[in-house]
């Protein structure tokens, strides 16, 4: 192979979990190329609420990485500098009905490790003023956190190009070449580089890439809704949940379900999320999605009720059969790492995520154990 | 120019103003000289109609306790509270 | 059912011309007044001018108003709308509930809005756009100034100098940015629709008339306290009203899916056949959202949708119209000449220098890239004002031409018009 450029790690992908690996290889002191067949943050971060969420995780790896993932989010703002809107705001979950599973799913999270805090009616009513009367009881989650994902990414990726790292966009990748089980270079649209590393991160097309280095990879994409309300004065503080939104994320079933998130961001527009259909890359609008979010939201925030919708948009969430993200080493072919799947956690996830690849290619102990997100768990007898 | 009589009145930043019936409030605010509708929320920019149509959206205020309405647009009522 | 949106010229003659045929037909329009933006609000002495296309308005409207088969849907707009099984439903708000009403073939008539550029000073009061001076004094009766200075590009600039000054301002200047020389690429139009000499004499008559003289070739580059700059001279004036012809609003062709593609000029348009159907089956389109024509062609192509119109009138409007296209362009040195400091996006407040910079420092490379990094046509117009402008400056910055993609990209938004939260939260009322 004629290779014009040779680098130390190539990542594929430039959105926000691609961009986090590749500041953390950068950091980690490789030479990284960045490539992308779009623009920056173009895919599913662009479609994406910035949520860095621990509230909605159940106790076990996902949960361990997103705690991680929380603080080094925390980290990134002091290395890549306040340019990404992160803000710590907490978030409520709030229960209608009986909230004693809420309860008890909030009393494992805290003996995981997560702070929670139980806060009755008139707290829950100071903390979120405009909140429904309905509502009196809820649990509030200090460390969930925001950004805006595609600043975060973009920011990402200005760091690791003045840190010696290049970025390519509008790149496609055609090939990924390896010898011997091992990964040996690549070949793109604006050319062929050669390096040992490889990291798909390409999220719901993790697949279709996976597939090109002649491994595989069962990535699929999900559906989800987010409306954008018009700009507004803050009237909400929090992220705020209705309990049944952690309650989907958790299931499996395929038709729609949808559940309330509402949030306010730094813009002042304020947004209403969490629809999830698992319907393949359909990318019609769904009315009567918007109908339902639009409904769940001013039920929990009657004040909403006199706010315009701006806009609506959809996002491909990429999901794996066990809804755990695929992070680690291609068990067919050495040298090509996957950092993908990560459902509709991807911002929250991204750091930890990347922290995971970058310590495992330098040798370093890896701050948990990564078995639960191998790849290799889809790979037996895929040869 | 046809002056019919301003039968209607409202209030836009508690000032009391006089309307024609079947006028929006943008008009009724440039006749009476109040071109500034409101200020931007990042840089308080003052911004008054634009396109007159209720494309841009520069115009909007808050009529009657709701926010982000085309003031070029809607048209007075009696009593109507309007606040940039 | 035949649904048509818009009752500006387009709509009403295509409305009117279904009735003759027999079909029923809901005319859906957000005012509460017919016309659109070229006839609404006619003042109560239009009669008086001896305009032959006024005479047409009022025929119309006296048709749209007592034809039993026509269903006037004012002060409703469509927001949302989708086709399903051969069947069209549009999604419209009328008094603050969301409905639902189903058709067999839908016509778009949903016209066009002033097309701007930005300048310092343009975000202040004062600066508008043409057509917002030309709505206040024929809806309202207001004028928006007294001493109006009126720029930009078009014959549109004439008739708002001339109702402006007849209104008692006092036009301090009216520039065409356009020399008068370059009406030899519309000689062929001109000599086609001779009821265009007339006019166009009617106004430059009525403008020496009133004595005014428009300057050619010169344009308005700030306005600041006051006083408006043209070239090296310093006027003062309290309006400055500048627009750069029109833009077609294609959001529901857009959401409906029918192929929109992009003119010479990059003025993106729906495309249609000679019956005026768009990609879609069942959906029509005439007027401004297929091409800036004018209400003669405009009232042609919304009769040949409706199934019975004059194809050589088209035809004749249509060469007008090219050929107008020919002697008014948008120059690109706006964009050269243009400020870093000046703000781009008025609703997000996004100045140009802060696209450059997506674009230098965060790697945007398009205009969905920058728009995404800087919030710039996120705001409550949803671009409809910048983002044309947006990406032309992006592909400016960057040393190439606006791909098509991007230019119909930006013309394209996911709601047609507002709904608030409880509209749509509400479900649907009541169903035609």
């Amino acid at each position: 192979m004629s290779a014009n450029k040779n680098f130390d790690a190539i990542v594929i992908g430039a959105g926000i979990v691609g961009a986090s690996s590749a500041l953390a290889l950068t950091n980690a002191g490789l030479r990284v190329l960045v490539l992308d067949r779009g623009a920056v943050a173009s895919g599913t971060t662009g479609a994406g609420e910035g949520n860095i969420l621990v509230s909605d995780k159940e106790p076990g790896p996902e949960l361990t990485l997103a705690l991680r993932s929380r603080d080094l989010w925390f980290e990134l703002r002091e290395d890549v500098g306040d340019s990404f809107e992160l803000e710590a705001k907490g978030g409520v979950v709030v229960s209608r009905g009986d909230d004693r599973q809420l309860q008890e799913f909030a009393d494992k999270q805290r003996f995981a490790g997560v702070d929670v805090r139980v806060v009755g009616d008139e707290e829950l009513h100071e903390l979120e003023p405009h909140l429904t009367r309905g509502v009196n009881s809820g649990i509030l989650y200090p460390q969930d956190a925001q950004c805006q994902p595609m600043l975060a990414a973009a920011q990402f990726l200005k760091i690791v190009r003045q840190r010696g790292g290049e970025v390519r966009t509008s790149a496609n990748v055609t090939n990924i070449f390896s010898a011997m089980g091992k990964v040996t270079g690549i070949e793109t649209s604006v050319g062929k580089f050669s390096t040992p590393i490889v990291v798909n991160a390409t999220g719901t097309w993790a697949g279709d890439i996976a597939k090109l280095a002649g491994t595989f990879l069962p990535i699929a994409p999900r559906k989800g809704f987010i409306l954008v309300t018009a700009p507004m004065p803050q009237i909400i503080n929090h992220k705020v949940y209705d309990s049944d939104y952690v309650a989907n994320v958790a299931s499996g079933e395929a038709d729609l379900q949808t559940s309330t998130v509402v949030e306010g961001t730094r813009s002042g527009t304020i947004l209403i999320g969490a629809s999830r259909e698992r319907i393949g890359f359909d990318g019609s609008m769904n009315i009567d999605v918007l109908r339902r979010l639009a409904a769940q939201a001013t039920s929990l925030f009657p004040i909403l009720r006199d706010v315009q919708l701006l806009r609506a948009y959809r996002g491909f969430r990429p999901y794996a059969p066990d809804h755990l993200p695929v992070i680690g080493e291609d068990s067919l072919i050495s040298g090509l790492w996957h950092s993908a799947g990560h459902e509709g956690a991807g911002i929250g996830l991204a750091p930890g995520s990347a922290r995971l690849i970058a310590d495992q290619i330098i040798g370093a102990e890896p701050f948990m154990d990564p078995t639960p997100f191998s790849p290799g768990r889809f790979q037996a007898g895929a040869a | 120019m046809i002056q019919p009589n301003k039968s209607l009145t409202f209030t836009f930043n508690g000032e009391s103003f006089g309307a024609i019936p079947g006028q929006t409030i943008a008009a009724a605010l440039l006749q009476a000289e109040r071109t500034t509708l409101r200020t931007t929320r990042f840089n308080d920019e003052p911004r008054s109609i634009f396109c007159g149509i209720g494309i841009c959206w520069d115009c909007v205020v808050t009529v009657n306790g709701v926010s982000n309405q085309r003031s070029c647009l809607i048209e007075v009522s009696d009593g109507m509270v309007v606040k940039s | 059912m035949i649904a048509i949106i818009g009752a500006g010229p387009a709509g009403l003659a295509a409305a009117v011309t279904a009735a003759k045929k027999g079909e029923k037909v809901i005319l859906i329009d957000s005012s509460t007044r017919l016309g659109g933006q070229y006839w609404r609000h006619l003042p109560s002495n239009w009669k008086q001018k001896r305009l032959p296309y006024f005479a047409e308005a009022q025929e119309l409207f006296d048709q749209v108003l007592s034809s039993p088969l026509i269903t006037w849907y004012s002060n409703a707009h469509v927001w949302q709308a989708e086709k399903k099984n051969e069947i069209f439903y549009l999604y419209v708000v009328k008094n603050g509930v969301e409905e639902v009403i189903t058709a067999q073939k839908v016509i778009l008539a949903t016209g066009a809005y002033d097309r701007s550029l930005p300048f310092p000073g343009w975000t202040g009061p004062g600066v508008m756009t043409p057509g917002a001076a030309q709505a206040m004094l024929k809806t309202h009766g207001v004028l928006v100034g007294k001493k109006i200075v009126i720029a930009g590009t078009g014959p549109f600039l004439l008739p708002v100098a001339t109702g402006l000054a007849s209104a008692g301002a006092e036009i301090v200047a009216l520039l065409e940015a356009n020399k008068q020389w370059r009406w030899v690429f519309n000689v062929h139009g001109l000599l086609l629709n001779p009821s265009k000499i007339r006019e166009g004499v009617y106004y430059l008559k009525k403008l020496r008339s009133l004595g005014i003289s428009i300057q050619y070739g010169s344009t308005v580059t700030s306005f600041e306290a006051g006083i408006a700059t043209i070239g090296k001279k310093e006027i003062a004036c309290d309006v400055v009203a500048v627009g750069w012809g029109f833009v077609p609003e294609l959001s529901l062709a857009g959401i409906l899916g029918a192929k929109l593609s992009v003119q010479k000029d990059g003025t993106v348009v729906v495309d249609v056949d000679r019956n005026q159907e768009t990609s879609i089956q069942g959906l029509f389109a005439a007027g401004e959202s297929t091409g800036i024509g004018g209400s003669v062609l405009a009232i042609a192509e919304g009769e040949i949708a409706a199934g019975k119109g004059n194809r050589v009138t088209r035809w004749r409007a249509q060469v007008f119209a090219k050929g107008l296209q020919r002697v008014y362009p948008v120059s690109s040195g706006w964009l050269s000449s243009l400020n870093s400091e000046v703000t781009l996006c008025r609703c997000e407040e996004v100045k140009v220098s802060d696209i450059q910079s997506a674009i230098d420092e965060l790697g945007a490379q398009d205009g969905r890239s920058a728009k995404l990094l800087t919030r710039a046509g996120m705001g409550l117009c949803q671009g409809r004002v910048c983002g044309r402008n947006v990406s032309e400056v992006v592909a400016c910055h960057l040393s190439r031409e606006v791909p098509d993609r991007e230019r119909i990209a930006s013309a394209s938004r996911p709601l047609a018009g507002p709904i608030s939260l409880g509209e749509l939260g509400d479900g649907l009322g009541k169903k035609f």
